[in-house]
């Protein structure tokens, strides 16, 4: 009874007047909905019950939980504990400085690369509401509020920015041509005879002035592309350098968004040689990248944080810190190379010997016709592996004696008066980390669909 | 079209030594030997190998190793090495029930993701993008926090039926035990009905095999399925009998404050367990999920043509095909399950690397309880993936 016909996809039956029907009104349409996705058949509606019965008791407990019984001021009363931890007071400036940074960073690479839809924008405002209201609630919550919304204007500054310089198709513009169009206009405010040229509309000067100065599209993605390379360490010098916090006063959400990109950017730095090494033919340089990835790949991350504590000290040395990043970004290389080197196995062999018979040479064929191929099929793993490590950076305070976030929720409900409130602080950490790694899935979704991965 | 001249490929013997390809990658693979042996070097010169040993092992450990099952050591007679081994036994427990029920919640959430009923779908949706979406770590101890603070105490236990028992003691559940019987069988009997028990499998297998080559023969239905579970059940309930019923199901009780009998699942490992599972089970959900989508459109209609049932259609049609592509990504799930079980840690659960990290606490030799560590990881990997080829390889046995 259920069984419908398949609808003919090619093409449109255009039905002779006379069979033609008025296209059923709103609600019909909605019962017919609900009948074929809820209550096709016994069995359907009986699932259906299940299911509602389910999700009701479900909501009414979380609601239950989330506004009568749990006691939410373990995270409200121990907020800076959880945001930045030991970072010191006076210093905080530092933070806002670098998350005013980072912010008109994102907004000026979603201008140039926006890759997000309408329901992602509506969740993102959503968070940034939440975030707002968590961090000004109480104290000295007035002047976060501020340094927070000026972030956030940075944002749409950059934004504003990316999509104005953006949409300048053009690959490239020589100097020469530059220097022209400024002539052409500026020529006549500065020649001799006449003076300025009334007749030629002000836009149109102003259209040469910005053609002329701004960076094409491609010039503009080396620019943003180069400063997001550049961020983390600008963002260290932001916080560090001359008197700011110092190494071990990083810690809290701050500690995992700094670990995280370290992780994932020295992860793929690494991985690219490290995938091509393992597809080498030469032998010595095909059997260590392989073992490397395999050994690496053999314990788990507990382990190589073991490893940077007690064994990295005597090898490398330097701040713990830096020990746990190095071990992040080499345990992270492993599992991206696999991912390369299986998206190098995919490429069809031809592209090899189209790049070899047009001349090129080894390494030209892998800059130009291999790598940026094979990394374009790897995008959906490595941002999985990338939302992996994210999760991940929980797992410096297991055994190291780092704190993140998790940590400093440790430290939170150690207060004798939150005691009983673990399951809060936690679900609290839980929703936090959610948030950027639910982020990260839609853009690699996205990503996805625009590059068209996947579909034949 | 005129006969062209053959191009002249150079004299290998004339190209100039460098530009050689053997003279190439031997140059390029002795720089990078040496490089890395440099590297090596180094990294050997920096570590003090003074004590390296693996003698420190078989010292008296002077610690207690908790969440014992079927073994009983204290700490004080035993060596490092086999409090360590406890850890190791606790850790394939935990793997192995957390494989277990990850491939059953995933596969069910996976197939319940492209269910045509919208609720179930929804439902299914959330529960992959809550659990992939959050660190394990963190699930792991809501949990647990969930189990001891959430859970009532013992003395109003959460009672089901006398037959389960929940507090913040741990989950006590109902345990097969060996038992007297109806004439006082030795224990050493369950033993022989495990015996019996599978060579009735393999009996019920035979029977399952014939009737499966007859019904492709003749066309008959011949309920292949259905004959060897019967043969199955019969053999099991008449050896049971014969062997004067030589186990019995042992239900918990409550003794005061605390369990009696049965089997008390603790909440160290209950958490672990449940965290593993939830987490895995998201992402086979999705493996599930993505493997069924990839199958041509036409075996759904195909088998709705042939009129099979929703039920049919998913287990004769769709979800022995989907399986051949689903092994090589389960199995990785299945490794990661057992990598991170080392996060037993963050719940004081004493799993091998728990148990590792306290022997290098009482008695350093940092770097070789990380080749213990490490090997034994690779040691358990290699036993999942061994399963899992024979089992791809079944699979895939026949070609489409």
């Amino acid at each position: 009874m259920t069984q419908q016909l398949p609808a003919p996809q090619s093409q449109r039956i255009v039905l002779p007047p006379h069979r033609q029907r008025a296209r059923r009104p709103r609600s019909v349409r909605t019962r017919e909905w609900i009948h074929r996705n809820l209550f096709p058949s016994t069995a359907g509606t009986a699932l259906t019950i299940v299911s509602v019965t389910f999700i009701a008791a479900l909501t009414v407990g979380i609601v239950w939980f989330v506004f009568f019984d749990a006691n939410w001021r373990v995270i409200t009363d121990n907020r800076w504990l959880l945001f930045a931890g030991s970072f010191p007071h006076d210093q905080e400036w530092r933070l806002w400085a670098a998350m005013g940074f980072v912010f008109a960073l994102i907004g000026l690479s979603y201008g140039m690369w926006s890759s997000l839809g309408r329901k992602d924008h509506l969740f993102i405002v959503l968070t940034g509401i939440a975030v707002i209201l968590f961090m000004g609630h109480g104290g000295a919550a007035f002047w976060s509020s501020l340094w927070f919304l000026l972030s956030i204007a940075l944002l749409f500054l950059g934004y504003v920015i990316a999509r104005t310089i953006g949409h300048d198709r053009a690959r490239q513009r020589s100097l020469l041509t530059r220097v022209i169009l400024l002539r052409f206009a500026f020529d006549d405010a500065f020649s001799l005879r006449g003076g300025f040229d009334k007749t030629v509309p002000i836009q149109t000067r102003a259209r040469a002035v910005r053609v002329a100065l701004f960076p094409t599209r491609t010039g503009a993605n080396r620019i943003v592309g180069g400063l997001l390379i550049l961020a983390l360490p600008l963002v260290l010098v932001i916080l560090l350098a001359g008197g700011g916090a110092s190494m071990r006063e990083l810690d809290g959400f701050v500690l995992n968004l700094l670990l995280a990109p370290v992780g994932i950017v020295g992860g793929l730095v690494i991985a690219i040689p490290l995938a091509i090494g393992r597809a080498s033919k030469l032998h010595a340089i095909k059997w260590t990248c392989t073992a490397y990835i395999e050994i690496v790949r053999g314990a788990p991350l507990l382990g190589w944080l073991f490893v940077a504590l007690f064994i990295l000290d005597d090898i490398i040395g330097g701040d713990l810190i830096i020990r746990t990043m190095v071990v992040l970004a080499v345990f992270t290389a492993a599992y991206m190379a696999e991912y390369i080197r299986g998206a190098l196995q995919t490429l069809p062999h031809g592209q090899y010997e189209a790049a070899q018979a047009v001349g090129l040479s080894r390494g030209q064929s892998l800059r130009l016709i291999i790598m940026p191929q094979a990394l374009r099929i790897s995008i959906p793993p490595i941002v999985g592996q990338a939302i992996a490590i994210w999760k991940d950076t929980t797992l410096v305070t297991v055994i190291l004696p780092l704190r993140e976030l998790k940590g400093n929720a440790d430290s939170a409900i150690a207060q004798s008066e939150f005691i009983p409130d673990r399951i809060e602080a936690y679900i609290f950490v839980a929703v936090a980390f959610w948030i950027v790694a639910f982020i990260m899935s839609r853009i690699s979704q996205r990503m996805e669909r625009a590059q068209g991965i996947g579909e034949r | 079209m005129s006969q062209q001249p053959a191009p002249q490929l150079p004299d290998p013997a004339r190209t100039p030594l460098f530009y050689q390809r053997g003279f190439r990658s031997v140059l390029t693979q002795g720089i990078y030997v040496a490089l890395t042996a440099i590297v090596l070097a180094y990294v050997i010169a920096s570590l003090d190998l003074r004590e390296f040993g693996f003698g420190f092992l078989s010292e008296p450990a002077g610690f207690k190793v908790g969440n014992q099952w079927l073994v009983d050591v204290d700490g004080v007679t035993n060596s490092r090495i086999t409090m360590y081994l406890v850890g190791v036994w606790s850790t394939l427990r935990a793997v192995l029930v957390a494989i277990l029920l990850a491939t059953l919640v995933g596969v069910v959430v996976g197939v319940a993701r492209l269910s045509s009923n919208w609720l179930v779908a929804r439902m299914a949706m959330l529960f992959v993008e809550v659990f992939r979406n959050t660190p394990l770590l963190v699930q792991i101890v809501i949990w647990y926090a969930i189990l001891l603070v959430g859970a009532p105490v013992i003395q109003n236990v959460l009672n089901v039926g006398d037959f389960l028992f929940l507090s913040n003691r741990g989950i006590a559940i109902p345990w097969p035990v060996p038992s007297d019987g109806l004439w006082g069988a030795p224990d050493w009997f369950v033993g022989i009905w495990v015996l019996a028990l599978i060579a009735v499998g393999a009996v019920a297998m035979r029977v399952r095999a014939k009737r499966q080559e007859h019904e492709r023969e003749t066309g008959r239905i011949l309920f292949a399925n259905r004959w060897a579970m019967g043969v199955f059940a019969a053999g099991a309930l008449i050896s049971f009998l014969i062997l004067g019923v030589p186990v019995s199901i042992d239900r918990p009780v409550i003794e005061g404050t605390s369990y009696a009998e049965g089997m008390l699942v603790q909440p160290e490992f209950a958490a672990l367990v449940l965290g593993l599972t939830m987490y895995t089970g998201a992402f086979i959900a999705e493996i599930v999920r993505g493997s069924i989508q990839a199958l041509p459109k036409g075996q759904t209609e195909a088998a709705n043509a042939i009129g099979l049932t929703g039920y049919q259609r998913l287990t004769l049609v769709i979800l022995p095909q989907a399986l051949r592509q689903m092994i090589p990504s389960v199995t990785n799930q299945f490794l990661n399950v057992n990598k991170n079980s080392s996060l037993a840690y963050a719940v004081l659960f004493d799993d091998l690397f728990r148990v590792a990290t306290i022997v290098q606490n009482k008695a350093g030799h940092a770097l070789e309880m990380f080749f213990v560590i490490i090997i034994t990881y690779m040691v358990i990997s290699f036993a999942i993936s061994a399963v899992m080829n024979v089992l791809n390889a079944r699979v895939t046995a026949h070609r489409i």
